[in-house]
């Protein structure tokens, strides 16, 4: 598995990908919907998908004396490893917005989504819904990349346009914490939201494994 | 002598075309030439003995292993080529060849200096700053250093000028002397006439034959189908435009 995910990170890899980690700064953004810097980061990682289909990386990688399923398992670590170096970034810099920067006008004024653990929680269903949505629905045919990062695309701003509107709801104003009764709440969600990733992501790795090994190259 | 690769009764089927019980099989050290018309089947056949694509019934066996049950150490020994084949065309070959070279535990570093000196090959240059036959030849470096001991090459002289065609072939003989079983498609019958040693010949999805060269090249003459490969398959293949209007 090692070897493969030096492939993967040497011969899969676009630039671009590890470039657009750095959209996890936008977090630090004030009066701007900071989810879409996970979007940004998927967005980056849908680039070494189209690159490698422009080299060829999956012929070259089947034709290696694997098992599909290891070339499958490679490309699900890749993929995790930079959405949770993103998360990791943006974790820390939600600390910082919450902690030294929690009186800082702009973001006392901020009438947008707060850095929280909520905002953690939902940055997670982001990166869980690209796995399965869009590695998973890449891994139905190993070559289509368009239509299934359109489909995510559309629930990824779902969900960025629930999770905005949602500390406007009457009683639900405690997902916006960043200090005080909400947080304990903030904190199951954001464990949920942990839990999900990692099922999510599993069960899109699971199902990539069954029709990868079906799939006419 | 030892069979190297067994084909039985591969079927494989798609909407517009199907495998038909495709049967042949190759010996250590041979040369086998594949031959069909564009869209016969060659490269179907090619991409079910890689398990590219799946087979809807037949037998493969490598070095006397079922292809299902020991792919990784099939593909451990052997090579696969063709003009087709073109990774990571932006990438330094060294750099190619520094990750490729971690999957096999056969790997031979002097060999691969070897051959990339025999090929005249530059590993400081990517694949996109080959030309195709040079293409061809990196990848058949990258099998023989990995120590393949049968190479599948898929059209791997299309495209090439008759200088390097003729250069390929050669390379082709020098490895069969060295005991390396070869198994390459071709439309362009003249490669077979210089290099093939056995011809497996595929129509439509049906092997109509598969034995020594120069045994089909007598049968062929004496029933009056042709005196060379390419007069045979014209023989077999050409319909006139007046039959295609009929149709």
């Amino acid at each position: 598995m090692k070897k493969l995910l030096t492939k993967e990170l040497k011969l899969f890899a676009a630039p671009l990908t590890y470039f657009f980690i750095a959209f996890a700064l936008m977090t630090l953004l004030p009066g701007y919907p900071i989810l879409c810097g996970a979007f940004f980061v998927c967005l980056g990682i849908f680039k070494s998908f189209q690159t490698g289909r422009e080299t060829n990386d999956i012929l070259y990688t089947v034709l290696l004396p694997i098992k599909k399923s290891d070339a499958v398992k490679a490309r699900f670590i890749f993929v995790a490893f930079i959405e949770l170096v993103s998360f990791a970034v943006m974790t820390v810099l939600t600390v910082v917005r919450m902690t030294v920067l929690s009186d800082a006008a702009p973001y006392v004024q901020n009438a947008l989504m707060s850095a929280n653990p909520v905002f953690l929680a939902f940055t997670l269903l982001i990166f869980a819904m690209f796995n399965l949505i869009f590695v998973r629905g890449y891994f139905r045919t190993a070559y289509a990349t368009g239509k299934p990062f359109i489909v995510f695309i559309v629930i990824a701003f779902v969900i960025i346009g629930i999770a905005e509107a949602l500390h406007h709801v009457p009683g639900l104003a405690f997902v916006n914490a960043i200090s005080g009764e909400g947080m304990a709440a903030n904190y199951i969600i954001l464990a949920i939201g942990a839990i999900m990733y990692a099922l999510i992501t599993l069960l899109a790795f699971k199902a990539s494994c069954k029709s990868f090994e079906t799939v006419d190259l | 002598m030892d069979c190297v690769l067994q084909v039985e009764n591969l079927c494989k089927e798609y909407p517009k075309f199907k495998l038909e019980n495709v049967s042949f099989s190759i010996e250590k050290g041979s040369i086998m030439g594949f031959i069909g018309r564009n869209g016969a089947g060659k490269s179907t056949t090619l991409k079910s003995i890689l398990n590219l694509v799946h087979p809807s019934a037949g037998e493969i066996r490598f070095f006397g292993l079922d292809l299902k049950e020991h792919e990784d150490e099939i593909k451990r020994r052997i090579g696969f080529a063709g003009g087709a084949v073109d990774y990571y065309k932006r990438k330094k070959i060294s750099s190619i060849v520094a990750v490729t070279k971690s999957f096999y535990d056969t790997w031979d570093d002097q060999a691969y200096t070897k051959y990339m000196k025999l090929f005249a090959l530059d590993e400081s240059k990517t694949p996109g700053e080959l030309s195709e036959g040079m293409k061809v030849k990196l990848n058949l470096v990258l099998a023989l250093s990995h120590g393949a001991e049968l190479l599948i090459l898929d059209e791997p002289t299309s495209g090439l000028d008759p200088v390097s065609r003729e250069e390929l072939l050669e390379v082709f003989e020098y490895l069969a002397d060295k005991g390396i079983s070869i198994l390459f498609s071709t439309h362009i019958t003249s490669d077979l006439d210089k290099c093939a040693d056995t011809i497996t010949y595929i129509k439509e999805g049906k092997v109509i034959a598969s034995e020594n060269k120069q045994a089909f090249l007598d049968r062929c003459r004496d029933a009056g189908w042709g005196n060379n490969i390419e007069e045979i398959m014209v023989h077999f293949e050409k319909r006139s435009i007046y039959e295609k209007a009929i149709d």
